[in-house]
This record gives C-alpha cells, structure tokens and sequence, in this order.
C-alpha cells in the first residue's frame, strides 16, 4: 500500500526540527520528510513519486534562499502528481501580493504565521490531511486513529465503503 | 557735473547763474580757449594730442601736468590686480591729473585716450604764465577747479551713503538667506528621517521573518524541553551510569547538518535494519554521526531494550533542541541588537565609530533580501570615522538595497573596507552584479529629481541615492558612481578618517 506523505520545506534547520517534532503524533501513519530548500524538495518529490507513495500535505515556508515557497507551491500545483496535495504556507513574513499570487496561482489552503501554536499547526494539519484522504483515498479506516474521527465516519457511511 | 541747462549762456561770459554756488559752463570755457588760440604763441605751444588708446598719465607715476580737454573723450581708469576697472569718462572742459599736478601725490587713476584727444598741457610754470596773462580765463578756471573738486567731494560723500545703503541691503539679504538655509536643513533632515522611516517600514518588514523563525525555534525547543526534561531524568535515574545520557545530550549538541537526502537515505537504510523502530526514532538516529551511532548500537543489542533506547535517543534529541535554543537566542540577540544600534538616531555631536560595524549590522538587518546573493566583504582595516552611526547606517542600506533591486535579489554583492593612512581617507566599495548603471544617467542619479523607481511601488520616496550623497557630504565625504569590471555597478564612498 502507499504511504501518504508530508514534506515540510524550510531553510532553518531549528525550524525544521521543530515543526517535525510538532507533527510527530501523525508520524506513524502519515512519514514526514524534511527539506531545506525548493530544489530539494523537488528532489524528495521525484523520490517520492518514483517509489510510488503520494504527498498529501507539504508545509512551505516562503522565503528560503533559491526558489521561494510560492514559487514552489505553484509549480506543484500545475503538476498532476502534487496538484491535490493540501498546500499550507508557514511564514514569518509574507506580502499580500505574494500572498494573493499563493491563494489563486497555488490554490493556497492554509497560512500558519510563525511563531506557532503547536496545538493549531496539529489541528490545521489534521483538519488538511481529513479533507485530503476523504477525496483521495477509499480505505479510510487506517486514518481514523490520528484524524478527525466524526468526519471520517460521516465520509465512510456517506461514500458506503470501509 | 551735471550741467544746468535752463541757464543762459547771456548772463555772463564764464560764471553762470546768480546762485548761492556759482555753475561754471565747461562748453563756454573751452569755446574761449578756442577761440584765443589762434592768437596766443602760448596755447599754441601748450597744445598736445593724444591718439586713441594713448595713456595720457599712468598710476602711481609722479605727475606734473595738468591736461585740459578741449576735444574727445578720456577714460579713468583705477588699475586692479590684473584688469582695471573704468571708473569714469572725461570730456572738453574736464580736468586730467588735477590732484596730482597739484598736491605732487603719485597719481591715483590711470587716464587714456577713448577717442583722439585734443588738450592743453600745462606744467607748472607754463601754468604760472597763463594764470597772468589770462586772469580772466584763470578765474573761470580756478572755478571750474574748485567745481571739480566739490564735485568730488560730493561723489565721495555720496558714495559713502551709497555704501551704507548696499551694506544695509546685504546684511538684509544676509539674513534672509540664513533663514532660506535653515529653512532648507529643516527640510532635508524631515526628508531623511522619512526616507529613513520608509526604510525601516521595509526593513522591519524583513525583520519579522528574521525574528519569527529563531523565535519559532526558540519557543517549540523550550516547550519540548520542559516537557520531556523531567520525565527524562527521572528514567536517567533509573540507569546504572547517568553519564550515558548525557553523552547522548551533549552529542544532540554538536549535531551537524547533514543535508535532507542523504538524511533520507540514512533513514532508509536504518529502517531495512530496524523495521520495527518508529520513524521517529529511525529520524533522530539517522542525524547520528558514525562514533555516535556506534555507542547507541551497543546498547541497541537485539533492540529489544526499546526503553533505554528511547531515553538515549531523548536524550540526544533534547540536546539538538538546546543547541537550537542557543543559536535562536543568539540570533534574536543579534538582530535586535543591531537593529537598535543601527536606528540610533545619535545625538548632536558625531561620533568615532568603526564603519565595518555599521556595515556588518546593516547586512545582518537586511540579511533576507540577501539570502540568496553571495556577499563578499573585504574589511581588514580598522575605519574609526568622526561619524553620526544612524545616518551612515541609512547610506549602507540605501546602497545595498539598491544593489539587490538592480541584481534583482541574485548575484554577488562586495564590501570593501579600506584605510589609507597617509591620506587620512577611509573608502568604502560596494559592488553589484546587476546592469551597472549607464552612463548617461551617472551624473543623476543622486539627483533629488531622479528615480527608477515608480512611485507608489515602493516604500522609499525613490530620493534614497540623493539623501545618501546629503548625508555622505555632511560627513565631508564624497560619493561616486563607476562600472564594476566585469558589469555591474560600484559605488564608492570616502570619507575622511578619525583622528
């Protein structure tokens, strides 16, 4: 079976370490994996896809040296394989415009402003990672340990398939 | 001398008028010389042309003549350093060298002929001689001398009030141009310190990304920590040697970066190897060096001790963490102490200051525009210049901004910093490796007037590069623009050092 990725994307290692730590709950059934700029993104993307998994969420900050997170955003949403991957912005700073560019270029879900509140960067993931598996995925029953539980029941008896 | 023409030449021959100053009429007296030459051996041998352009006397010569003009025109002149001054223009029936000819000072102004000139040239015995043959002619003489003397007297005179009055007018515009000037400080120091307001709005706009990521750091660390510190040093008590945690601890420490992929295939590797570990444990495993992760594998054994592992592995996870908390810390430190260093607004008086300080602030605020612009800085010397921190600090900014705008936020951007002590000189060289700047707008560019920028795109007034020259001339400096080799621009910058 696939495994459904999150790729966190962020240029401070400290950062990284954090937000890994804040999502350590959803390890065992979503694997986390880290990169620190766009470029090795794209590269853990290619892998990714390559060993036939699937991204369901990717957490980017916006600005990192090379390729911003927007950027990259966008480029994954013209590409089939990342178009339906849950897209949440985590940043410091970013402008209204490249903002505005993140929601209608990207189809931008969620922006998380640093600092964070752990317990709401989990709910957002949670609540991202529901609507994701919901549409995506037809085994839902693996999920209802670690997601919303009331909205995957609901899906389960409205789809009418375990 | 004014002439008075509502006389008649009738009333009598010489001396005209019946006020209480006699006028004498110069065009009378020369018609009566005239007239009796023909007549007088005398006159006809006291009678002397000048061409065109002829000097008739020379200043600071001693002089003993005296010229009376019949026909054309003299010019005086009072001589300067290098060109003269013409101080006025003498015709028939004035006098050339009176003061001279008469008191045997050396003479005050130079004549020359402005057209040809007839006159008669007396000496002093000659002079002698026609005062008694001619008593009549002598008295219209003697009076126009006297004439021309009061005359004299009565420029000087005018004069003096004409001084007083110019003097008085400049002292007024005097002080209106002190007001103009303070006016135009009043101005320029507004227009900086909203220059510099702009940059700052687009400054802390970057800041809060610089300050929110270690702050993140920060905050999710200490959270961890106080979490999981207790819980874990009670399980550490439990073991047999504590020190073992803590080599795990102070090893999470020293952790170096090693880059995602290689990270990921680490993790890989180990999940082959331990399948039944969490991803978590296989992730903080996987960060190990080699030396590190042999001592974890000895009391992995069969990794049936999952517990002791776990506490090793805390252990070395909660020691990344507080190596995060102190280089967040250390950043935010940073940051904010350059920040308040670099918006000091300084007090009246400058200050020594070494520039590279300045600098290295400026480049550690505006440290998100540069992420990803490969900063080269050449700062050996020492650069203590007599300075007002806050205001240079805006001049670095200014440029460096600049630079990134033009290379459009990629490329190279060199600092140099050096000290020419002969010259007492410090020179500051900040390159790009944008488009440079062509050369037709060089000279304009630190113009008020001139900007590429559009307005309202921005948060500057686009007057950045003018305010950088005010302030870069209020510290006696200069500031230039050239061709970086290879392309782009280079801005430098002197400054005369501290002493």
């Amino acid at each position: 079976m696939s495994d459904i990725y999150i790729i966190c994307v962020e240029d401070e290692p400290q950062v990284l370490d954090v937000i890994v730590r804040d999502l350590a709950a959803l390890e065992e059934v979503f694997p986390i994996e880290l990169a620190h700029s766009a470029d090795e993104a794209r590269e853990l993307i290619k892998e990714i896809k390559e060993d036939g998994h699937k991204i369901g969420l990717a957490l980017c900050d916006h600005i990192m040296p090379g390729d911003n997170g927007i950027d990259l955003m966008i480029e994954m949403q013209k590409d089939s394989f990342t178009e339906n991957t849950r897209k949440v912005l985590v940043t410091g700073q970013a402008g209204l415009e490249d903002t505005i560019q993140a929601v209608n270029k990207a189809r931008l879900n969620r922006y998380i402003a640093k600092p964070w509140d752990p317990k709401d960067l989990l709910e957002i993931v949670k609540d991202e990672l529901t609507q994701y598996v919901i549409r995506e995925e037809k085994e839902l029953l693996r999920f209802m340990a670690v997601l919303d539980q009331e909205r995957i029941q609901e899906a389960i008896r409205t789809k009418g398939y375990v | 001398m004014p002439e008075n023409k509502n006389l008649s030449k009738e009333q009598s021959p010489n001396v005209i008028g019946a006020s209480a100053r006699p006028v004498y009429d110069k065009s009378n007296f020369v018609k009566t010389i005239k007239d009796e030459i023909p007549n007088s051996l005398l006159l006809k041998s006291l009678k002397k042309v000048f061409n065109e352009g002829e000097v008739m006397l020379s200043e600071k010569d001693v002089n003993d003549r005296l010229y009376i003009i019949l026909d054309g025109y003299v010019a005086q002149v009072k001589e300067d350093e290098d060109t003269g001054t013409q101080i006025g223009m003498h015709g028939p029936g004035d006098f050339i060298g009176l003061l001279s000819f008469q008191t045997g000072e050396p003479v005050f102004t130079t004549a020359k002929a402005s057209t040809k000139v007839v006159s008669l040239c007396f000496d002093h015995h000659s002079f002698e001689v026609f005062m008694n043959e001619y008593p009549q002619i002598s008295k219209t003489l003697q009076g126009l001398i006297f004439s021309n003397l009061a005359d004299r007297y009565r420029k000087v005179v005018m004069l003096h009030v004409e001084v007083a009055n110019l003097s008085r007018q400049l002292e007024e515009e005097r002080n209106h141009l002190k007001q103009i000037i303070r006016e135009l400080e009043r101005t320029r120091n507004a227009l900086i310190s909203q220059e510099k307001m702009a940059t700052l709005g687009e400054l802390t706009a970057g800041l809060a990304h610089e300050i929110n990521n270690p702050a993140s750091a920060l905050l999710r660390s200490v959270e961890y920590l106080s979490e999981n510190l207790p819980a874990m040093a009670e399980r550490a008590s439990a073991l047999p040697d504590t020190g073992l945690v803590r080599y795990f601890f102070e090893a999470g420490a020293q952790r170096e970066f090693t880059d995602t992929s290689t990270h990921r295939s680490r993790m890989k590797e180990l999940k082959t190897i331990y399948p039944e570990l969490s991803r978590t444990m296989l992730r903080t495993m996987a960060e190990m060096d080699a030396v590190v992760f042999e001592k974890l594998k000895s009391f992995m054994g069969s990794s049936k001790n999952q517990p002791l592992l776990q506490l090793l592995l805390d252990a070395y996870q909660s020691g990344i963490f507080l190596n995060g908390i102190k280089l967040s810390t250390s950043r935010i430190e940073y940051l904010v102490k350059s920040l308040k260093s670099y918006s000091r607004q300084g007090g009246k008086d400058p200050e020594v200051s070494d520039i590279r300080q300045g600098i290295r602030e400026t480049l550690q605020i505006i440290g998100n525009r540069l992420k990803d612009i490969k900063v080269e800085t050449e700062m050996e010397d020492v650069c203590l210049v007599n300075c007002f921190v806050g205001e240079l600090n805006q001049v670095w900014t200014n440029i460096i901004i600049n630079a990134c705008d033009a290379m459009e936020d990629k490329g190279a951007l060199g600092i140099s910093c050096k000290a020419d002590k002969e010259r007492g000189l410090i020179s500051i060289t900040i390159t790009d490796t944008g488009p440079g700047v062509p050369d037709k707008i060089k000279t304009r560019i630190f113009d008020s007037s001139f900007s590429t920028k559009t307005a309202g795109g921005d948060f500057g007034l686009g007057i950045g590069l003018a305010i950088t020259k005010t302030v870069v001339e209020k510290h006696h400096g200069s500031i230039e623009v050239k061709d970086r080799e290879g392309g782009g621009a280079m801005f430098v910058i002197t400054l005369p050092a501290a002493r």
